[in-house]
């Protein structure tokens, strides 16, 4: 007998799809619902849309599909929000400066802390010269008027900054030898972790403002950034933590052994293996960062989402809700899919590595 | 099904996986009651045979006679077929979320729909056959190996199987848990079970097989009595095997 | 060799440290309260919790029970409280049942249903959540007026809600019914699931949970009928009325909007979640189960399903947290949660530190109990013992 050729990989495939009256039922089930969802959205959005700025709702409507002419005609406040108009070459500009530093930081030939902190450095002020400006000859814009897209990368990225240290800060204290200083470390952590980062995010943008001496109190949004970072501090800690579990007992012995102190310790051994260890679940992490950064609408900020509700809240754009989300959903999904894609490769990269040794 | 038919009967089994030929024209009788112990290097289609008479694995051409009962795609003869053949793993395989006593219970109740003061009892019986009676409260994750795979055969004989195969029950122990379980697969040898038995203990190969089989890359290579076999093999492969298993 | 000195001390070091790491947090704590009130009494407020009793003079849009606005604050708060839990219960159910199938059809070996529960995973994971219920809550406001509405078996489908036929019954009847039905629905898992009644026969026990589940909707019955007024029709039919519709049951956009938005965001992370408990689920178990001869319904429920329960629940109890968590979302679409409650009380009465403290108090009760409950249901079914046979 010799394989099974072609006939035979038919039969397996039958097999996978129709293997039983449960399974062609699901075959088929699975197929229609696709098919239909795919039939609907190709029907709506491309073959009976209106792509061209010059559409209305009549016109949209005629045609009985998508009307883009949305998008066309209002992009500008989606992604920019109330940034002044002629300015606006700046968010644009500084968004790409954004996206190139984290693009760059994935790059394992990146991955040490010196460059790591340069680039983001550098990314840092680039980003922030070029958006509040007053400097350079740029003419300078007020954080009340940044929105938009460049809002939503300046949180995600402000949150990161300041989340990471902390965390790391954190989780070294919640694994501190001195057991008062572990446990309420553990209980700050936990308490964070139980409470809605909305609820953090709105204690720091209207209540704060009591509870701090008057040169403290500063912008709402670097506030608001803060609660953002100290409510993804309490989570990546625990993940820091479930890193530092995974090393085996025997590793900080053996540097306790060889005389390191404690700094040299966490920073040259502990540290470097607990991150790798807590990678895939860190990545995670940011993806959900990076979604939660449209709560600020919540607390009055024009990020992304909110500078979209605007797009369509004038009386002309009002049926557009759906053109305008979807416009929304698709930079959103290109970017958490992407993150998390690369947190997936990152993973079994690891796995791989891991079977080596 | 008929019990006077042969227990077991392979003719030409073929089985692939993808195009990788892991069985090639098997062929091979087991009369009620005869013990036979399959042996072979690693990776020569040991537990793929035996895993196809319970159809764990599908075969792709050949066919499989179980008590004269022809195994096609009937799901009911596939189910027909496992309540009378018992099977004993290399890795145990208890459920270890049941007791032991649950797990020895578990397939008699629902399969043969036993009532549970009986399952309770025949387990018991066998879980004394098998040495540990005082264990039936415990999980398995609470056992040694030894003790766990000797629940294993217990489990299996609950169903009160024809056949019993077993692939490597005792590789994945440590040297002094192997005697507790070989002594337990003797004991249910000499009360006439009817085994198919993977192993490379050869020790027990010598004191219970009517037969033993040595395969090679999917292969029958020889066949023949446990006397001859050590004895007098007559293949090169099969004399390299044996020094190789026996040498050191 | 002189004395070392009192700070080479390890002890006094320890001692020093931790009293130091305490003492800023104090001062900091202390410091911020102080401010606070100094802040607050400038505008003329009083701290202190006498104004719970205050009536409110505001309304809510959604209350499980009888509320006007001359009730005091404390029952608003125990309202959104209220609000938050059901909204709560009713998301976690549904996401676990759509995460379940999702799991299901992303662990079995049928690839059409793989695909269509990967895209699904993919797209519903992907999105923020507050996107997702921006479109549905949009989605619902772009229903036509009640005049239009779309009608379906008996319920009407419009801007104003969903408005379904509904029994002619007080609230009080309402809770008495569904607390029978869960109280006895508790207790047939209990008795399908409980070691204490792992003696008797199956087929017994099954019977016991099923009279248990039948008592109970017996109870639930007998109270419906009690419980409703003999003057009054037993059904009520949503009916157009003018403008507006009348009768009926209406469920708010509000509401549905962020039930359906946890619902199918959830259920993408919980299918996840399950996905992954199967996949933990060592092969052996089930080819023994297999060998044994038990079908394959009875594989999958008496150990494939078990075994990878115990492996989902610990990243489930988090999970949960984090939906109960999502429920703050409503006062993004004005859903009166306990946190829009507490943010409407905030701006009403302006007792910022009281409201806060609440808040924190109310997430933190929620939360912790919900992790209790379940870590004690984890700990109770979690394997003895050393697990030697692992995945694969
Ligand atoms: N599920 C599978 N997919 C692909 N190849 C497989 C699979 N199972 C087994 N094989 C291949 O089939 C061959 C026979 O495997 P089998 O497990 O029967 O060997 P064996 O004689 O039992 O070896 P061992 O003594 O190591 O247990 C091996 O080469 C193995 O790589
Ligand atoms: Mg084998």
């Amino acid at each position: 007998m010799t394989a099974p050729a072609g006939s035979a990989r038919l039969r397996r495939l039958r097999k996978a799809y129709f293997g039983s009256p449960l399974s062609a039922l699901m075959t088929l089930l699975s197929a229609a619902i696709l098919g239909f969802i795919l039939w609907k959205l190709l029907d709506w959005g491309l073959i009976h849309a209106t792509f061209d700025a010059s559409g209305t709702q009549e016109t949209c409507a005629a045609k009985g599909g998508a009307c883009w002419s949305v998008i066309a005609t209002r992009w500008r406040v989606i992604l920019f929000g109330i940034y002044p108009y002629e300015e606006q070459w700046r968010p644009a500009l500084a968004c790409l400066v954004v996206a190139g530093v984290i693009v760059l930081s994935c790059l394992p030939r990146m991955w040490s802390f010196g460059k790591l902190a340069l680039t983001w450095t550098i990314g840092t002020i680039v980003f922030y010269t070029l958006m509040r400006g007053g400097i350079l000859g740029l003419a300078s814009v007020n954080e009340q008027q940044w929105g938009g897209l460049p809002l939503t990368l300046f949180v995600f990225v402000a949150t990161g900054i300041i989340g990471m240290p902390l965390a790391i800060g954190l989780a070294l204290l919640r694994r501190s030898d001195y057991p008062v200083i572990a446990r309420v470390s553990g209980w700050i952590i936990d308490t964070i972790r139980s409470l809605p980062l909305l609820s953090i995010l709105f204690t720091c943008a209207i209540v704060l403002p009591f509870m701090l001496p008057g040169f403290l109190i500063g912008e709402k949004l670097y506030r608001v950034v803060f609660g953002a970072a100290l409510f993804f501090a309490a989570y990546q800690a625990e993940i820091i933590r479930g890193g530092f579990q995974g090393i085996p007992k025997g590793q900080e012995e053996a540097a306790k052994a060889l005389g390191l102190s404690y700094w040299q310790r966490m920073g040259r051994i502990v540290l470097p293996q607990a991150f790798r260890l807590a990678l895939p679940a860190t990545i995670n992490q940011f993806v959900i960062a990076f979604m939660e950064t449209s709560l600020i609408v919540v607390v009055g900020f024009m990020e992304l989402l909110a500078a979209g509700n605007t797009a369509f809240k004038t009386g002309e754009w009002k049926f557009a809700y759906a053109e305008v989300y979807v416009f929304i959903a698709a930079i959103y999904f290109a970017f958490v899919f992407g993150l998390s894609r690369y947190g997936a490769y990152l993973e079994a990269r690891m796995n791989v590595g891991h079977r080596k040794d | 099904m008929d019990l006077t038919a042969p227990a077991i009967e392979l003719t030409d089994l073929d089985k692939f996986y993808g195009t990788f030929h892991a069985l090639k024209g098997i062929s091979l009788t087991v009369a009620k009651g005869e013990k036979v112990v399959v042996c072979g290097p690693s990776g020569s289609g040991k537990s793929t045979m035996i895993r196809c008479i319970n159809q764990l694995e599908e075969h792709d051409g050949g066919t499989i006679r179980v008590f004269g009962t022809t195994l096609d795609d009937n799901v009911g003869l596939i189910d027909e077929i496992r309540r009378e053949v018992g099977m004993v793993f290399q890795q145990f395989n208890l459920f270890p979320h049941m007791t032991v006593l649950e797990n020895c219970t578990l397939a008699p109740m629902l399969v043969r729909k036993t009532s549970r003061a009986d399952a309770e009892a025949t387990a018991m019986r066998y879980l004394e056959k098998v040495r540990i009676p005082d264990q039936a409260q415990k999980y398995p994750g609470q056992l040694s190996g030894g003790q766990q795979q000797r629940v294993a055969i217990a489990r299996a004989l609950c169903m009160q199987p024809e056949i019993l195969l077993f692939d490597e029950p005792t590789s994945a122990l440590d040297p002094e848990m192997i005697a507790e379980v070989l002594d337990v697969m003797v004991t249910l040898a000499q009360e006439g079970m009817t085994m198919i038995c993977v192993t490379h203990e050869m020790g027990f190969a010598r004191k219970v097989a009517d037969r033993v089989v040595f395969m090679d890359k999917g292969e029958i290579i020889e066949e023949a009595p446990p006397e001859d076999f050590f004895g007098n093999p007559k293949s090169d492969r099969t004399r390299l095997f044996l020094s190789q298993v026996l040498g050191h | 060799m002189a004395a070392p000195s009192i700070w080479r001390s390890k002890r006094f070091r320890g001692a020093a440290i931790q009293a130091g790491f305490v003492a800023v947090l104090v001062a900091l704590i202390i410091g911020a309260t102080l401010t606070a009130r100094a802040n607050l009494s400038a505008q003329g407020l009083t701290s202190g919790f006498g104004f719970l009793w205050k009536s409110t003079g505001w309304e809510i849009n959604f209350t499980l029970m009888e509320t006007t606005t001359t009730d005091p604050y404390w029952w608003y708060l125990l309202m959104g409280l209220l609000n938050t839990l059901f909204m709560g219960v009713i998301g976690l159910a549904g996401a676990s049942i759509l995460g379940l199938i999702v799991g299901l059809m992303r662990s079995g070996r049928n690839p059409a249903a793989r695909l269509l529960g990967t895209i699904y995973i993919e797209l519903f994971r992907n999105l923020p959540l507050i996107l997702q219920l921006f479109f549905w809550y949009a989605l619902a406001n772009a229903l036509p007026n009640p005049r239009n509405s779309l009608a379906f078996a008996g319920a009407l489908l419009n801007a104003r809600g969903i408005y379904l036929p509904g029994l002619v019954i007080g609230r009080g009847t309402v809770a008495l019914a569904v607390l029978a039905i869960l109280v006895s629905a508790a207790l047939a898992v209990w008795i399908l699931a409980s070691r204490r009644f792992r003696q008797i026969e199956p087929t017994r026990q099954r019977r016991l949970a099923l009279c248990s589940t039948a008592a109970g909707l017996a109870l639930a019955a007998l109270a419906v009928v009690l419980g409703h007024d003999p003057s009054q029709p037993w059904i009520t039919m949503p009916k157009l009325a003018g403008l507006k519709i009348d009768g009926g049951f209406r469920i708010q956009p509000e509401f549905y909007a962020l039930a359906i938005a946890i619902m199918t965001y959830g259920a993408a992370y919980v299918g996840e979640i399950v996905r992954g408990g199967f996949k933990a689920v060592g092969r052996g178990q089930m080819e023994a189960a297999n060998a044994l001869g038990l079908s394959p319904w009875q594989v999958f429920s008496r150990v494939r399903f078990p075994l990878a329960f115990r492996a989902m629940l610990p990243i489930l109890i988090n999970q949960y947290v984090w939906l109960i968590k999502a429920t703050t979302l409503g006062i993004a679409v004005g859903f009166s949660d306990f946190f829009m409650v507490i943010a409407s009380s905030i701006t009403h009465s302006g007792q910022t530190l009281e409201f806060i403290a609440i808040l924190m108090g109310g997430f933190l009760l929620i939360n912790f109990s919900l992790a209790a409950v379940l870590n004690r249901l984890n700990r109770a079914i979690a394997l003895k013992g050393h697990q030697t046979t692992g995945a694969t």
